[in-house]
């Protein structure tokens, strides 16, 4: 299979994905009580005020024709009008939405970069004290509730020693943020935590699964020393279906930037979806789900093709 | 005749008539962690359940003359903001956080197993179809869906349930939509195919009993995974109401009054659920080697 | 020049292996196996010893403890000297310097064996540079030689590709290459050709015939192949239940074993019958076909198989028609790929045919109604190859037994269904006590049968078996083939029979269609085809059969090698 037309074949597919997701969301937001109107005028406002603002904002027509209406103005980047901020929801978005991917990719890179060496190291002594501790670790990390782990954290790291603020950088761009790394430590360390324990397990299991592999045993018997089979076969085998997972981990990522931002008022997508559910700023929610499912079907994506660009397999479309 | 009662003999025995099932108990005993994690289920079984009946408590009312207490001789774990005993609100809390998790990891199995099978069975253009709706229920992630979820409506507990399975049965899905492409083109079936076996037969008899393990690990896991994110649940606004509570509810009302110092507030809860989400996740790992099936790392 | 290039070994004298009192213990979860006991044996330089048994018997365990590449689990005893040093506990850095240059190894399967993500020259490289200090680029350059010596057409190409992108028969050079790589004193081959084609398998064993030729390598052939002993052999070791029953030059012990085990594992093995060397020789006459006046239990009419669509179509099936007549048994041959499983599965009514019809016991399936069709299904009977897949293993043996009942004769009661399973145990001459077990207690040989009592339960009109016997030792084949000959006299079913292995289809099938490249390239009686065929692709596919007489196969060997000689001299003409 030619790259153009594996390239074509998984755009489509992304597009059917993002095209469901916003039937998903489209049928959410409108399974709601009342309506978006009785969470926006409060429950003192008078069935009048309601039927006005529901036709001013297109709600009284029935609900296919709402969907058109709204896919088409997708189309056109129009995301509509936030309720309460009076901002266009596109324009909230693209300010907030760097931000975000700033802290998720942060937290993703330096996930990676513990998760990998710990996930071989751990394989190489497996069933050893050292693999044991380290899983315990892991798992401990995997079961802590983000918000429970940020919490500690500012506690001991900001509260107990005065090492790192509490609070995020403020600002409006990327560069703002990054002015102030100190303030984004902990955020980092919260978000990295769980990809750590996720990606560390993976990565032993991988790495002791590809060692029993009968290639090992052939370049054992030309000769190869142990360690050199290590770097250059068995991490690079067991690398390829870890990025494959990584991939499916997005949504996790994205998930737990939303608990990240909020506990530590970083002003980026989670927090406007955080502020948007609690005021049910309906056109924000559909706008945040949105991007947010495309960022996530684009980080599959990209997981793709990073695998066919580390596996030769891959890309003649056999595996 | 003879030649072949005596060439029977040269070949090489089978294994000792170990049971498949015995087998896997002895290798889920040999995992260290996954006993421990199977004594931590069950002792906080107990904890919650039983618990409860010899540390009375008063959970109802609340006792202004004892709030904020730190742990004693009277209250162990101390007392919360509006004067419940923390002991007995752990036990009380669990047993909401326990049930939930459980019922709809439960649940999010049994929709993905369903789910899974259908279209790892029925494949082709129907697979495709099922699965794009699999990757796209992905695409979104959990905690977005509970918050929009948050901003509509406060469910009870049954459809706390019913929406926690509803948003993680993808994961188990993909597992045994993968188990049940394999098994529908092992020999066996095959087999009963050709000489004219029917669908329901090959999905009742063979495929299903097979799965069995795979769907174990993956419901095992699953529970793990929905202990935790019924903790995400009041953190988020959807929580049981007071004086009802769970572990993750206390942990996020707990939470303003750490910065007071109120450890006891926010460490036990804490710890409850780290460690329960911990033990189940142990049993799974140990219960994926004993089967020797595949799930997630 | 290897012979000169090493110092005399002053422990072992010629031998350039030395196996004294080995033995080799894997710790298990059911306990201790003792694989290997006791095993004295040697090689010297530039002579090759076969190592034969059937599986379990530790053949390769004898090999991978000479390499020192035993599994964690385990411990050997005794001593295994290569090359003056004793293998068994020598440590890694030790091993790791002679493996490769004075030791290296060619093992099963092409398909793992090899690094999935680095190009083969790459790998070969590697290996040199183990042992060797020499630059990346001259390292490379010798890895394309390594690969134009083992036969690998444009090796400049080759050299960039990925393991994928080769044949099994090429990687199988590839990792050949690897091992010869540092012109090692001993190579250990452990079944080198089994996950190969025959036609394959007669090219790599004379790549390693003259591989070893050249530099006087001593080889250790680890191998349950007679044929490939007889072709390939100076001296023989056979092995049985860990332990070496006999040991001797390769026509005393093919030609006239001494030990009962020996005698008995060379009477299991099917031998191909040669015509006479000289000459195509005549055709006998077509003898009267009784059988096929009689209505044909299955018949495939110009059937072709197309999966997939477009660019990535494959075409599995080209217009194949066969029939198989009521008593009689039609052997389907062909290397691999070349669509004699898919036939079977089309007979079968598992795949539908692109085009072409399939006729079972006189009803066209296209034509008949779902009913009808699950009606004539309960004629059929199917064995497939997997011993352990073909059982679900969480069923008894009873239920397995049962299952075809249950879909077919509902109306039965359990008593009467118990009966049947009871009978039919039997006549596959298994104890009527085994419907109560597992199918992981069984042996291969016994879950075979089992497969055949549940094929043979509802007396169906036809058998297909696809490999039954393949996965099988020869001992265990010779009786479970037997079984089938028996029951097919006593039913009088028809039986498609589906094997790689000419021999067995020679002794087995009365009629026989030759399969190349999803096309019938030839058919007809056995006795006639598989003696005088009539293509070139028979006879190469006949020619390349080793047979397990050393005198025999040497001719055979002269004669394919002439024959290959002159094509090739007809082709630059």
């Amino acid at each position: 299979m030619s790259t153009y037309s594996f390239l074509i074949r998984r755009v489509l597919q992304a597009l059917a994905v993002v095209l469901l997701v916003t039937v998903v969301v489209f049928c959410l937001l409108h399974a709601l009580p009342g309506g978006p109107a009785r969470g926006i005028l409060g429950p003192q406002a008078t069935a009048s005020q309601i039927a006005a603002f529901n036709h001013e904002q297109g709600l009284d027509k029935p609900l296919p024709v709402q969907y058109l209406y709204f896919l088409n103005q997708l189309v056109h980047g129009d995301l509509g009008m936030s309720y309460t901020l009076n901002e266009p929801v596109s324009q909230l978005i693209t300010e907030r939405l760097p931000k975000t991917l700033l802290l998720t990719v942060l937290s993703a890179v330096i996930g990676l970069l513990f998760a990998v060496p710990l996930g071989v190291w751990q394989a190489v002594r497996r069933n050893k004290p050292a693999d044991y501790v380290i899983t315990t670790l892991s798992f401990i990390a995997y079961s802590t509730p983000v918000y429970f782990l940020g919490l500690i954290l500012v506690l001991v790291f900001s509260q107990v020693l005065p090492w790192f603020p509490a609070q995020a950088p403020q600002g409006n761009s990327v560069a703002d943020i990054l002015a102030q790394p100190q303030g984004l430590v902990l955020p980092v360390v919260a978000g990295a935590a769980t990809m750590v324990a996720v990606f560390s397990r993976y990565m032993r299991s991988a790495t002791l699964e590809n060692l029993t592999e009968d290639y090992v045993r052939t370049a054992r018997a030309g000769g190869t020393r142990p360690r050199a089979i290590l770097t250059r076969h068995v991490f690079r085998n067991s690398l390829t279906p870890v990025v494959a997972m990584l991939g499916y981990y997005v949504p996790v990522l994205f998930g737990g930037a939303l608990v990240v931002e909020q506990l530590f008022n970083y002003p980026g997508m989670g927090l406007l979806f955080w502020t948007a559910a609690q005021s049910s700023d309906y056109p924000v929610l559909l706008g945040c789900v949105l991007v947010i499912s495309i960022a996530t079907v684009t980080g599959t994506l990209l997981a793709d093709i990073l695998q066919r660009v580390i596996d030769p397999r891959v890309k003649a479309g056999r595996s | 005749m003879s030649s072949l009662a005596s060439l029977d003999g040269l070949e090489s025995k089978p294994a000792p008539a170990v049971s498949g099932t015995r087998l896997a108990v002895r290798r889920f005993l040999r995992n260290r962690l996954a006993v421990v994690g199977l004594g931590v289920v069950v002792f906080f079984v107990l904890f919650c359940f039983v618990g409860p009946l010899v540390y009375e408590t008063d959970q109802t009312h609340t006792l202004l003359q004892q709030v904020n207490q730190s742990p004693s001789g009277a209250h162990w774990l101390g007392t919360d903001a509006v004067g419940h005993d923390e002991l007995g609100r752990l036990m009380y809390g669990g047993k909401v956080s326990l049930i939930v998790g459980l019922s709809a990891g439960v649940l999010a199995t049994v929709i993905g197993t369903l789910w899974g099978a259908a279209a790892g069975y029925a494949g082709g253009w129907i697979d495709a179809v099922m699965m794009r709706v699999v990757d796209a229920g992905i695409a979104i992630p959990a905690l977005f869906i509970l918050l929009v979820v948050s901003a509509i409506t406060t469910p009870d507990l049954t459809g706390l349930v019913l929406i926690l399975g509803l948003i993680s049965w993808l994961v188990p899905s993909r597992l045994v939509r993968a188990e049940t492409l394999t098994l529908k083109n092992r020999d066996f079936v095959l087999t009963l195919r050709a000489i004219g076996g029917g669908h329901g037969r090959a999905i009742v008899r063979h495929i299903l009993p097979n799965s069995v393990s795979t769907v174990i690990v993956a419901a095992t896991f699953q529970i793990a995974d929905a202990i935790l994110l019924v903790a995400y649940v009041s953190y988020l606004g959807l929580g049981v109401q007071p004086p009802s509570t769970d572990w993750g509810g206390m942990l996020s009302t707990g939470m303003t009054a750490a910065y007071s110092g109120y450890w006891w507030l926010i460490v036990p809860p804490g710890l409850a659920i780290i460690l329960v989400v911990w033990a189940f996740n142990a049993i799974g790992d140990g219960l994926r080697d004993a089967f020797d099936v595949r799930g997630r790392a | 020049m290897s012979a000169v290039r090493r110092p005399a070994a002053p422990v072992a004298g010629e031998h350039i292996l030395d196996l004294d009192d080995l033995g080799v213990e894997f710790t298990t979860e059911t306990g201790t196996v003792r694989a290997v006991r006791g095993v004295s044996l040697h090689v010297a330089p530039g002579e090759t010893l076969a190592l034969v048994g059937e599986s379990g018997s530790g053949k390769s365990t004898v090999a991978l403890a000479a390499m020192g590449l035993l599994s964690g689990n385990a411990r050997a005893t005794g001593r295994a000297v290569v090359d003056g040093t004793d293998i068994v506990g020598a440590d890694e850095e030790r091993l790791s310097g002679l493996r490769g240059s004075t030791v290296s190894m060619v093992f099963q399967e092409p398909a793992t064996a090899l690094d999935p993500l680095s190009r083969v020259g790459k790998q070969i490289a590697e290996v040199i540079r183990n042992h060797r200090r020499i630059s990346a680029a001259d390292a490379a350059e010798r890895a394309v030689e390594l690969l134009r010596r083992v036969g690998i057409p444009e090796p400049e190409q080759r050299a960039r590709s990925y393991p994928f992108q080769l044949s099994g028969g090429q990687r199988q050079r590839v990792v050949i290459a690897m091992a010869i790589a540092n012109e090692p004193a001993l190579l250990i081959a452990d079944e080198p050709t089994t996950a190969l084609d025959v036609t394959v398998q007669a090219e790599i064993l004379d790549l390693l015939r003259r591989l070893a030729a050249e530099t006087g390598t001593g080889v250790l052939l680890v191998t349950h192949n007679m044929g490939v002993v007889a072709d390939f052999a100076d001296r023989v070791a056979v092995m049985y239940q860990g332990a070496l029953v006999e040991t001797g030059s390769v026509e005393d012990v093919l030609l006239r074993p001494s030990h009962d085990y020996t005698k008995r594992l060379l009477s299991a093995v099917p031998r191909l019958s040669v015509a006479e060397a000289d000459g195509p020789g005549e055709r006998p006459a077509p003898e009267p076909d009784a059988a096929a006046a009689g209505e044909p239990a299955v018949e495939l009419k110009d059937v072709s198989v197309v999966f997939g669509r477009g660019k990535h179509a494959v075409h599995a099936l080209k217009g194949v028609s066969f029939a198989v007549h009521p008593g009689e048994t039609l052997g389907l041959v062909g290397e691999s790929g070349s669509g004699k499983s898919t036939a079977s599965r089309v007979a079968l009514g598992l795949i539908g045919p692109t085009a072409g019809s399939v006729t079972l016991f006189g009803a066209d399936l296209a034509a008949t109604r779902a009913r009808a069709r699950r009606a004539l299904r309960a004629g059929i009977g199917v064995v497939l190859q997997d011993p352990v897949a073909s059982l679900d293993p969480r069923m008894t043996v009873g239920e397995c037994v049962a299952e075809p009942l249950r879909v077919h004769r509902r109306r039965l009661s359990r008593r009467e269904r118990e009966a049947l399973v009871a009978d039919v145990l039997d006549r596959v001459r298994l104890p009527r006590e085994m419907a109560r077990r597992a199918p992981r207690e069984l042996s291969g040989g016994q879950r075979q049968r089992v497969s055949l009592a549940r094929a043979l339960v509802l007396e169906p009109r036809l058998l297909v078996a696809d490999e039954p016997t393949s996965a099988l030792d020869v001992s265990v084949q010779e009786a479970v083939l037997e079984v089938i000959r028996e029951l097919q006299e006593e039913l009088g079913f028809a039986c498609l029979f589906v094997s790689h292995d000419l021999a067995v289809v020679q002794q087995f099938a009365r009629r026989v269609v030759v399969m190349r490249a999803g096309r019938a390239e030839e058919q007809g009686l056995t006795s006639a085809t598989l003696l005088h065929p009539e293509t070139d692709y028979t006879r190469r596919l006949l020619a390349a059969v080793p047979v397990p007489d050393p005198v025999v196969q040497r001719g055979r060997r002269a004669e394919r090698l002439a024959t290959l000689a002159a094509g090739r001299t007809e082709e630059q003409g």
